[in-house]
């Protein structure tokens, strides 16, 4: 990306940052729930948003640092799928998907309250069987309205969203600025106790979802190690400090009992309004509540599809989910999803368990998300460098934990159980579901795994039971013609099987351009006579090894090219393919329609008789001779091959160190060590003289894809006799790109 | 050299999605001696200064592969992913930098194309351009939809076609 489209792609300054936090805050808070609160806990609401504030700035702080070390997409999602694994992603990303759509149908009602008292209905409608209010009438047409609006996806909302952030802060701060001067000490309504102040923050808790939402939108922030930090605290201490003011105004300026004694149909902040302002007021309050109720359900109904496209994208949820609308380009369906559920939860909770499930859910994520910072500052993730660190680091983030699991406990039992169901839903749809398919492991599970030896054998164990098997490693095998089917099947077989994993034989049929690709597919015997045989022969050899099979063809116009595609679709960790005269690679459409790194890591085998007797690995290092190693030990493991490592080294010495410390570390020392010095290419064909089968590692990225293409003709493959194996490693699968998905930015 | 081939001596052709882009690239392919003078243009849509309608990298990675639905069909063209509030002027823009001859595009029938090309933007991308503009006819028009349904990826052995027409899906010219 160039630095003029890097500017244009990160649109989002500091002010639109901000009021991403503010505008989907400053609904519900301040125009919906202050009168719950006063009544519930008197004066004490103040110390309720307050409290509900700090707790909320805790979890800012640990969502900031996060947010520097990896803007992207799907924020607190992504975090802790990244740092707890996909068990706690999957939990993490339901509730946040959940928890932003019953606060969207919470923010909802809250509008539909402000039109019924503008339109000055009361009651509902009589069905008969059940008496639907106006109120959730209003908001169920509202709830349309804006899913309509995001599935159409008219952009011009975004930027009015700046426009009513403004307008609410200047409507609230006259509102506070005059009410301060009537406010009299002696009006407060008495404080009810601590519980009752507590379970108060519980419900008003919802007022502070909206900083985590600009977390979701990181990757679009214009220089985010700086703006992000800034955007997410400010937003908490700057909705803090409204609240705050408003509630003293409101708790203090009218008489004791006023609000307590409002009926079911006013809304508390609109007859504080009326009195302290006069009829004006009033009726800024209502355009203020009807604005911000708005903006705050908009603004989730987006987040939200940015919580699925990340799920989608780890295969937490099927990726089909974020396709994008052809004609208005929104991703349509997650919206209509999320749209139909908003709609389902106005229609049948109250508007308290909304509230509360919309703060239940995310106090979970909040208290996950504080767990993640800990995780990837303990296992000293490599490239985890946040530009932003949390302040009193581990306090803050222990702090946030337990506070924000705390709160919990003070809201409504049977919130808490259906929370309680919606977790145990996540963690079974990660079990049943996601775990075959997701194949990102967390930073936690990898830490344990890695150092099995010294953690507890619980641990060790529950981590490795719940790691992702999609996770269970497939070996994709393109075969062309029956001529090395088998050879590629064995190796193939003895990879999968070193580790436990399955191969995958797909029989690539080419067909020319003109030829649509259905047509193609429902007459296969018209391009290829008996164009199953290989794959049955395929599946007959990879048995002989015990290993599990799959078989797929495919009809494309391409030939290596989509060998490079199926590898991504079909989710491969390696491809084993064969390359040479008789390899069946064909070439005709130009090297330029493979672009890229691979997929996966790549076996390409210059077959001449394949026979893993006597293997020859000629090393200087580096990740592709490490996957040389790799498959040095599977066929050892298979086949009982005798290894020979090789190196070739500027002088004895120092070669003959490091060969013996690289051979430990690859679990090959009990390997025979060459060390040869002098001209490479000679060393190593001489070495191949005594060997069946040379592995190489590709030492030049896309080096392989050349190679394949014939584009790049490496001598030394043709000078030694035996069977050659290159080895690329895929670039994706670094820790960087894994953790991070850094790696395209930084190419 | 004949008033056509100077008129599409260098095309810059834009595409919105998949199906638009194998259409498009499809009708333009009778055209194109040589695919490396074509480029290909495809615009991710920014909201400027409000969070996107959709994931970006979602839109990024459709465009990538509409550019690979193009090169199947006219071979190495060049490509250019552009960023852009208002999706006709960055056309443009990309058309004056690439120094194009004509701005190509298909205005798909039954409006299937992105809203980037159908409707007053098809429209206004005519009225505001400073070069010419070609329309290149739907290849796919007659089928009603038929090209949508081909998996770019080519079919997975067993899978079902999509059976709610009974058009024989035959080739395409």
């Amino acid at each position: 990306m160039s630095s003029g489209d890097e500017e244009l792609a990160k649109d989002l300054g500091p002010l639109a940052a901000l009021t991403i936090g503010v505008g989907t805050m400053i609904g519900a808070g301040i125009f919906v729930l202050p009168g719950a609160a006063i009544t519930q806990a008197g004066w004490f609401a103040v110390i309720s948003f307050v409290l509900g504030g700090a707790i909320a700035l805790l979890t800012a702080l640990s969502a900031s640092e996060l947010g520097t070390a990896m803007p992207k997409s799907g924020g607190a999602y992504y975090y802790v799928n990244r740092g707890l694994g996909p068990l706690f992603g999957s939990i993490a990303g339901w509730a946040n998907w959940l928890g932003l759509a019953f606060a969207s149908a919470f923010y909802m009602v809250g509008f539909g309250q402000y039109i019924a008292n503008i339109v000055g209905v009361t009651g509902g409608i009589d069905l008969g069987f059940v008496v639907v209010t106006w109120v959730k009438l209003v908001a169920l047409a509202g709830a349309a309205l804006f899913v309509t609006v995001n599935y159409i996806g008219a952009k011009e909302t975004g930027r009015l969203q700046n426009v009513i952030v403004i307008v609410l802060v200047a409507i609230l701060a006259v509102f506070t600025t005059v009410g301060a001067l009537r406010a009299d000490p002696a009006n407060l309504p008495a404080g009810t106790g601590l519980t009752p102040m507590l379970t108060t923050t519980g419900l008003i808790f919802v007022s502070y979802l909206g900083f985590v939402q600009i977390t979701s939108v990181a990757e679009e922030i214009q220089e985010p190690g700086k703006n992000l930090p800034r955007a997410v605290i400010g937003s908490v201490l700057l909705v803090t400090v409204v609240y705050a003011l408003v509630l003293i105004v409101m708790a203090a300026a009218v008489e004791q009992g006023f609000i307590a004694g409002l009926a079911p149909n006013e809304i508390a902040v609109v007859e504080v309004g009326r009195l302290v302002l006069g009829p004006i007021g009033a009726v800024a309050l209502l355009i203020g509540g009807l604005l911000a109720t708005a903006s705050s359900a908009n603004a989730s109904i987006l987040a939200s599809s940015r919580i699925n496209f990340a799920m989608g994208r780890d295969r937490i949820v099927t990726p089909e989910l974020n396709e994008i609308h052809p004609r208005f380009g929104t991703p349509y369906r997650a919206i209509g999803i999320t749209g139909a559920l908003i709609l389902v939860f106005i229609a049948v909770a109250p508007i308290e368990t909304l509230a509360s499930m919309g703060s239940v859910l995310h106090l979970v994520i909040y208290g996950l998300l504080n767990i993640a910072l800990i995780v990837f500052r303990e296992s000293n993730v490599e490239d985890y460098d946040p530009s932003y660190e949390v302040p009193l680091y581990p306090i803050t983030p222990i702090v946030g934990t337990l506070v924000s699991f705390a709160l919990i406990a003070f809201i409504a039992p049977v919130v808490i159980a259906l929370s309680a169901v919606l977790v145990v839903g996540a963690v079974l749809w990660y079990l049943l579901y996601a775990r075959s398919r997701t194949t990102r492991q967390g930073v936690l599970s990898e830490y344990i795994l890695s150092r099995a030896d010294r953690m507890p054998d619980t641990a060790v164990s529950a981590a490795a039971s719940v790691q992702p098997d999609g996770g269970q490693y497939r070996v994709m095998v393109p075969l062309a013609n029956p001529e090395n089917e088998t050879d590629l099947i064995s190796l193939a077989s003895a990879v999968a099987k070193g580790r436990g994993g399955t191969v995958d034989a797909v029989h690539i049929v080419t067909v020319p351009d003109q030829t649509a690709l259905q047509y193609a597919a429902d007459h296969l015997e018209e391009h290829e006579e008996d164009y199953h045989a290989v794959l049955d022969a395929a599946k007959a050899d990879a048995e002989t090894f015990g290993v599990d099979i799959e078989t797929h063809t495919i009809v494309s116009h391409r030939g290596v090219g989509e060998i490079f595609d199926a590898a991504r679709t079909h989710d491969a960790d390696m491809v084993v393919m064969g390359w040479g005269p008789s390899g069946g690679s064909r070439a005709e459409s130009g090297i330029d329609e493979i672009t890229g790194d691979v997929p996966c890591d790549f076996l390409v085998l210059k077959d001449r008789g394949f026979d893993p007797d006597r293997v020859l690995v000629p090393t200087a290092g580096g990740p592709d001779s490490e996957l040389s190693a790799a498959v040095a030990n599977h066929l050892r493991a298979e086949f009982g091959s005798e290894v020979t490592l090789l190196h070739v080294a500027e002088d004895r010495e120092s070669g003959e160190a490091f060969l013996a410390e690289w051979a430990d570390e690859h679990g090959l020392g009990d390997a025979e060590l060459r060390i040869e010095t002098g001209d490479v290419e000679a060393a190593i064909e001489a070495a191949a003289r005594d060997a069946t089968t040379v592995i190489f590692g590709a030492t030049e990225r896309g080096l392989l894809r050349r190679l394949v293409s014939g584009s790049l003709v490496m001598d030394i493959v043709d000078d030694v006799d035996c069977s050659v194996l290159l080895a690329e490693r895929a670039r994706k699968r670094s820790l960087r790109e894994r953790l991070f998905g850094l790696g395209k930015e930084q190419e | 050299m004949t008033e056509r081939d100077r008129l599409l001596a260098r095309p810059l052709l834009a595409v919105a999605n998949v199906p638009d882009a194998r259409a498009s690239a499809r009708a333009l392919a009778p055209y194109v001696e040589n695919p490396e003078r074509v480029v290909v243009v495809s615009v991710v849509e920014k909201a400027g200064g409000a969070p996107d309608k959709a994931p970006m990298e979602e839109v990024e990675a459709e465009a990538e592969r509409a550019f690979d639905a193009v090169r199947e069909v006219l071979g190495p063209v060049e490509t250019d992913l552009r960023y852009g509030v208002d999706v006709v002027e960055t056309i443009i823009g990309a058309g004056r930098d690439h120094d194009a001859t004509a701005i190509v595009f298909t205005p798909r029938s039954g409006g299937r194309l992105v809203r980037l090309l159908t409707g007053d933007l098809a429209l206004s991308l005519v009225t505001e351009s400073d070069r010419p503009v070609v329309a290149l006819p739907d290849p796919d028009a007659d089928h009603e939809g038929a090209a949508d349904r081909y998996r770019v990826e080519g079919e997975e052995e067993g899978e079902e076609p999509d059976a709610d027409d009974g058009d024989d899906p035959d080739t395409d010219e």
